[in-house]
């Protein structure tokens, strides 16, 4: 039995900072006072389950690119395989909940391990395109084999979730709803997985991926079988992905083909580069930035009377956050992180209550650099896009357009893909 | 037998447009090893602007097409000067991020200025050059076969655009000092290229080639701000096909990729695969190339001394 990886100090505190935000403030917020403006309504509880849902995929997929230097761009589809496992073993076959989210892990991470296989022959871009190959397939397979998968209309998963435990009402006076309930039961699925992945990141397991990373000869020379380990690393990370897939079925209770498009995969990607690389904590600070940052714009400026910004620009705001996140934190969110630890610990005194404060005012400052960051980025995209127009013509207004992330992409599995496709999606021949 | 050359001759028409899109992508790559997510999204935006130019000009085809290349490729040169210079020398997943935020930039600031229903967007009009005429006239009929005009101009515009890059990289001196850029950028600098400016006009002449390809997709999909996303994700493929590095690679993979796309759409049985799964089988074929030839049909294998 191997033991546990010593927790560190400052890994506890983060995740106890987490923690405590994830688990209280988020969905008890409605009973706490009018403090911030980023609170309240209740489907801030079901958002707190998705982003727990994308940090589990993060995670796994940090492991394979930012620990072993696999990039991937179809994660996607391994998130579909755990979703469409769990949903179906659910609703055809009645298996209870918690058995179809491992069996969705196992399912996916055996898959994983027959996509590493071909892929230790590719790197760099020639393995990007090949994942990317998977993504973009997946919608395509999910709608086409019917008799499996129920086709284009999806899958309604009600789970059968035994209710919350007597004892929270009897001894913290408190009813859950099953949103809420729901977001405890993601989030001890998250928990488990986070501590899995330290301690996988911190065994000999982790260090022979981070060796393969740096150099795939050196670590040969080291006595480290990189086609093992490099396939080992596959499995693993779409075994993570598929145990978030069947979080996802039971946290939106609906799957369809086009969920698991190619926006998931990129937005994964995304995640992990803009949380940081290689950092598990990273992978957490990340998935939360990418739901928080493009609703900024909305939470911030359209309190203001008058104000009312087009959801398309909240999206170009997220872009530009990107841009100069990359620029100016090209560690990311957590690199972010530490470089503010440590700066502020290099002028308290080296003592242990020196680095709490440290610790406390290094994710004030991450917090604020960040907000800083964005509402900069939003006050020059504005004005940017405000001032006269030079060759524009469109009149201006809003359009039904649900971010350009979701819906240009949505369509990438067909060809030439434009509004106009809806039609021709029953005659694909006919498209010219 | 007619059949068959019909759908070999509409795939090669395809297949050119995503060769144009690929061989962007290939430039910019070969220059500077950053896959450009924002490319068909680049073009999209072009193409938007050269709408808006269009009705300036009243509507004259050909004032518009040479003011929306070089609109184009100065949008593509200020591109990489002012987001993607900074990153230079950058892990190559920071890129990759700063190209998807691109992406989402150009892709919403389009569809929030040019909001409404999809444009229809002219094919390029007939013109009388020496009292011949180009662009015009039905359709072109070879045997049983028939060329409709835009894809025989897709397919002139490609190789058109091929041959003068071909002249452009071998024989000007401006061609041989980005060459020598893409080569190696340390020597290059030394020898008092401008390594910095060689890229910039990298992107710049990516942009344009980009555009080209949009302002041929426009009249088949309508002009929206979501016509170049499957345009580019072939293109990607085609890039890829043909090894990354190389220009005609990207050509003769989109050619490959648009005839084989067709012939399984039309030739396959349509209980299991049939035209909903012509992608899927498309990618499947890609990646057993690449299984065999992993940097592609004309990528050359990069030799590291360790």
């Amino acid at each position: 039995m191997r033991r546990l990886a010593p927790l560190r100090t400052s890994t506890v505190v983060i995740f106890g900072v987490l923690a405590f935000f994830l688990l209280w403030w988020i969905p008890f917020s409605h009973v706490l006072p009018d403090v911030v403006p980023l609170r309240f309504a209740p489907y801030r509880t079901l958002e707190a389950s998705q982003v727990a849902v994308w940090v589990i995929v993060a995670v796994g997929l940090n492991i394979l690119t930012g620990f072993n230097g696999q990039i991937s761009l179809g994660h996607g589809a391994f998130v579909a395989i755990g979703a469409y496992t769990a949903a179906i073993l659910m609703v055809d076959h009645g298996w209870p909940f918690w058995t179809t989210i491992i069996a969705g892990g196992v399912l996916a991470g055996g898959v994983g391990f027959l996509v590493g296989v071909p892929a230790l022959r590719l790197t760099g871009p020639y393995l990007a395109m090949a994942t990317l190959g998977l993504a973009l397939a997946t919608p395509q397979v999910l709608s086409k084999y019917e008799g499996l998968t129920h086709g284009n209309q999806g899958i309604n998963v009600r789970p059968e979730v035994p209710p919350p435990p007597a004892f929270i009402k009897d001894w913290f006076g408190l009813s859950l709803s099953r949103d809420e309930w729901m977001w405890f039961l993601v989030l001890s699925i998250v928990l488990i997985m986070l501590v899995l992945a330290l301690n996988i990141v911190r065994s000999r397991i982790g260090r022979a991926f981070v060796a393969i990373r740096d150099s795939e000869i050196a670590a040969q020379a080291m006595g480290i079988s990189v086609p093992r380990y490099k396939t080992m690393a596959f499995a693993i990370s779409a075994f993570y992905a598929g145990v978030a897939g069947g979080t996802y079925a039971l946290v939106h209770e609906y799957i369809a083909p086009e969920n698991f498009n190619i926006t998931m995969s990129m937005n994964l990607l995304t995640t992990i580069v803009i949380g940081g690389l290689a950092s598990i904590l990273g992978s957490v600070l990340g998935a939360i930035g990418l739901v928080v940052v493009p609703e900024l714009p909305e939470l911030v400026f359209n309190r203001i009377p008058g104000v009312n910004i087009p959801v398309e620009l909240s999206w170009a705001f997220y872009g530009v956050v990107l841009i100069l996140i990359m620029i100016f934190a090209p560690y990311g969110l957590a690199g972010l992180f530490h470089r503010s630890v440590r700066w502020v610990s290099s002028w308290t005194l080296r003592s242990r209550a020196g680095i709490l404060v440290g610790l406390v005012v290094g994710v004030a400052t991450t917090m604020v650099v960040g907000f800083a960051l964005g509402l900069v980025a939003f006050l020059v995209t504005t004005a940017w896009v405000w001032a006269p127009p030079l060759v524009g013509v469109g009149a201006r207004g809003y359009s039904r357009w649900i971010g350009a992330l979701t819906s240009p992409l949505a369509s990438a599995g067909e060809t030439e893909a434009g509004p106009e496709d809806q039609s021709s999606q029953d005659h694909p021949d006919a498209e010219r | 037998m007619a059949d068959f050359w019909q759908q070999v001759v509409v795939g090669l028409a395809t297949g050119s447009l995503y060769g144009l899109m690929a061989l962007a992508l290939v430039l910019i790559y070969r220059s500077t090893h950053v896959l450009n997510f924002a490319q068909g999204e680049m073009a999209m935006f072009s193409t938007f602007l050269a709408w808006s130019i269009l009705i300036r000009v009243d509507n004259h085809y050909w004032v518009m097409f040479p003011l929306a290349v070089l609109v184009a490729a100065a949008l593509g040169g200020l591109t990489e000067r002012v987001v993607v210079r900074p990153v230079e020398g950058a892990p190559i997943l920071n890129i990759v991020i700063v190209t998807l935020g691109l992406y989402a930039i150009f892709s919403n600031v389009a569809s929030w200025r040019w909001i409404g229903r999809p444009k229809p967007f002219p094919t390029p009009p007939e013109i009388h050059v020496a009292g011949l005429k180009f662009f015009g006239g039905d359709a072109l009929h070879v045997g049983p076969t028939v060329i409709n005009y835009h894809d025989l101009t897709i397919m002139v515009f490609a190789a058109l655009i091929m041959v003068a890059l071909y002249l452009f990289f071998q024989y000007t001196s401006l061609g041989l000092a980005m060459r020598a850029t893409a080569h190696n950028p340390v020597a290059s600098r030394l020898m008092g290229i401008r390594v910095g400016r060689m890229l910039t006009i990298g992107w710049a002449l990516s942009a344009a080639v980009g555009a080209v390809a949009g302002l041929l997709i426009a009249p088949i999909v309508l002009l929206t701000s979501a016509m170049m996303v499957g345009a580019l994700l072939y293109a990607f493929a085609a890039a890829v096909l043909g090894g990354l590095d190389s220009p005609v690679g990207a050509i003769v993979g989109g050619l490959i990729i648009g005839v084989s796309e067709n012939l399984v759409g039309a030739y396959t049985p349509q209980e299991w695969l049939g035209p909903e799964m012509k992608l899927t089988v498309t990618l499947c074929i890609i990646l057993v190339v690449l299984l065999v030839r992993p940097t592609g049909i004309f990528g050359r294998r990069a030799l590291r001394r360790v």
